[in-house]
């Protein structure tokens, strides 16, 4: 089985990993590892690397699951269906703005990791939004060059530029959580042996 | 040097491109298909008979009345488009097969080439479970002539997820946005409707459970205990039906069910299925029933049918080692040019001769080359022949 496992930061994330383990997968090893990275453990091959890599892996069929967050899927860019709500690493994604606004806009300007996502949050009742796609937005709001960004709350960094306002949380976008995906040919292909990667997951998930 | 998205195919790929189609085409003659070509353009019209998204998302220009026309998308409404103004009074069935390229938008992030080839059929005017079993036969049958020996054939029904959607008392729009939503797996989308809705949690649960059913011959089991109409239970006994014909059949093996299978497409009206083989992400083949498209075309006639995705079998067999090998066996003869009876004798006799001028470099094996009346050839396992005419065609087994 070759599972990968999307990592947001310098190591994989432990409650994920903790999971994998109590679920009984030979998981000991992803917790000094550090992505980009391929372990071979008996059968089992993890793959690490960044959300879209595993995501992109995933989708074609390079890998026979995957653990991915909630909002790289919102984004909707890959083939992949959810197996099962994790319920670990929980978080927000939301739209965090200044108290105050440093420039009147006649248009809103938002820096995101999730264009689709802000665009179709923003469409939604109609507000017209200028995005600006990138991988750390609260770096353009600390310079005062976006009115707001889009983000996970986690990594919503308040500001620390000099006379910056502070991001406050002005709206929840969708909350997320870690979930098992699996390609569309995974599910066709794999049939029990996906079932068997999903079910001890799914009794640990719901007897928490 | 080229519109994003479109690719040039050069001779190797070539070949085995014309390898696969030719032994595809063989298969769906054997069923009694007939091929249809139909043109490159068509009215826009035509193609947005369909009502869907995809389909009407192509290149579109404008004749010299003013008439909005559209680079075809897909194969099937032409087919339908064919089938119901040139054989509205024919006799049923009527069998048809393509292959053809079709082209939409480049769409890198979902693996749609510009420009890619199917090669389907359309099996029309049988609303039979039998004439289902038919095209599912033929694709394993096709598959495997091909020499792909694992692949997996999944079953769904599109009638038992709208039938779930219908026993939720949803209103028009609400269950026309659900449908949508279900097919494009925004699962997001669908709990907001549902709680909007103020859904019973029993009835989502339902959903849930139904999307995520897929396996092996259990999974039927499962869906019955999920019925909970009579549509739904007719649903389940069309798939077992199915399954039944096609182990007949002999590819029973190849068989598995996915309750979540909801093709993008909004015409499929019954049995839905997909292909897929290992090292291929996305499917080989899609296909079902379409029981409501003809009549867009204002003849009221079932159909069923499916589309090989040609360049994901291709991927698929060169994964599997099955692929038709590339390059073709060719006598390089240096002095050819000049000779044009006696490369021509040698074409008669079956081979492929590459003329070159007298005088040439030759680079590849078999090589033939003149010298004065004299003739040298030197093999492809290393060994050499020299002497006249009639020891080059000894050598080469001819005449």
């Amino acid at each position: 089985m070759r599972i990968g496992l999307a990592c947001d930061g310098p190591s994989p994330p432990q409650e994920v990993v903790d999971l994998l383990a109590a679920a009984g997968l030979p998981a000991a090893a992803l917790r000094a590892a550090a992505p980009p990275a391929v372990l071979v453990v008996g059968e089992t091959e993890w793959l690490l690397a960044g959300d879209a890599d595993v995501l992109r892996l995933c989708a074609a069929a390079a890998l026979d699951a995957a653990v991915v967050g909630k909002a790289p899927l919102l984004e909707g860019h890959y083939e992949v269906s959810e197996l099962l709500d994790l319920g670990v690493c929980r978080d927000v994604l939301v739209y965090a703005a200044p108290a105050e606004a440093s420039v009147a806009r006649a248009r809103l300007r938002v820096a995101t990791r999730y264009p689709r996502v802000a665009a179709r949050h923003f469409d939604a009742d109609g507000r017209q939004v200028d995005l600006l796609t990138m991988r750390s937005p609260s770096l353009a709001a600390a310079l005062g060059l976006v009115d707001g960004v889009v983000d996970l709350a986690s990594r919503i960094v308040p500001t620390s530029a000099v006379g910056a306002e502070p991001l406050v949380i002005r709206e929840e976008i969708a909350a997320c959580s870690a979930r098992l995906v699996a390609g569309r040919a995974s599910r066709a292909l794999l049939g029990a042996r996906l079932g068997a990667l999903v079910e001890p997951l799914r009794t640990l998930v719901e007897d928490a | 040097m080229i519109p994003e998205g479109m690719r040039d195919v050069l001779p190797a790929e070539a070949r085995q491109r014309r390898a696969v189609e030719a032994a595809i085409c063989r298969r769906f003659e054997a069923y009694g298909y007939g091929e249809l070509r139909t043109p490159w353009l068509e009215y826009a019209e035509t193609l947005e008979i369909a009502g869907d998204d995809t389909l009407e998302a192509g290149y579109r220009l404008h004749d010299q009345q003013g008439r909005e026309v559209m680079v075809r998308t897909d194969m099937t409404v032409p087919v339908a488009r064919v089938a119901a103004y040139r054989y509205d009074d024919a006799p049923l069935p009527l069998r048809f097969y393509y292959v053809a390229p079709s082209i939409r938008p480049w769409a890198p992030q979902r693996s749609q080439d510009g420009e890619f080839v199917q090669a389907g059929v359309e099996l029309i005017g049988l609303s039979s479970v039998a004439a289902d079993a038919e095209c599912v036969i033929l694709l394993c049958d096709a598959l495997s002539s091909l020499g792909l020996t694992t692949f997996t054939v999944t079953l769904g029904a599109v009638t038992f997820q709208r039938a779930l959607v219908d026993s939720l008392g949803l209103n028009k729009a609400d269950r026309r946005t659900l449908l949508h939503a279900v097919a494009e797996r925004d699962y997001p989308l669908v709990e907001s409707i549902a709680s909007n809705a103020e859904l019973d949690g029993g009835a989502l649960r339902a959903l849930w459970r139904t999307l995520e059913l897929s396996g092996s011959d259990d999974v039927l089991g499962q869906a019955r205990k999920l019925a909970r109409n009579d549509a739904m239970e007719d649903a389940i006994a069309r798939l077992v039906a199915v399954r039944d014909f096609v182990n007949e059949a002999g590819y029973g093996g190849a068989l598995a069910f996915d309750f979540g299978l909801m093709h993008d497409l909004t015409y499929y009206t019954g049995l839905v299925f997909e292909a897929y083989a290992p090292g291929v992400g996305l499917p080989l083949a899609t296909g079902g029933r379409y029981d409501r498209l003809l009549r867009r075309f204002d003849w009221d006639v079932p159909a069923v049918g499916f589309a090989l995705a040609f360049e994901r079998l291709l991927e698929a067999l060169e994964e599997a080692g099955a692929a038709p090998p590339a390059a073709a066996t060719v006598l390089e003869f240096v002095g050819g040019l000049e000779e044009p009876a006696r490369a021509a004798e040698l074409r008669r006799a079956g081979l492929a001769v590459f003329a070159l001028p007298e005088g040439a470099e030759g680079t590849g094996r078999p090589l033939l080359r003149r010298h004065g009346s004299s003739f040298r050839l030197e093999l492809a396992d290393g060994r050499s022949v020299a002497g006249g005419w009639r020891d080059v065609l000894r050598a080469l087994e001819i005449g």
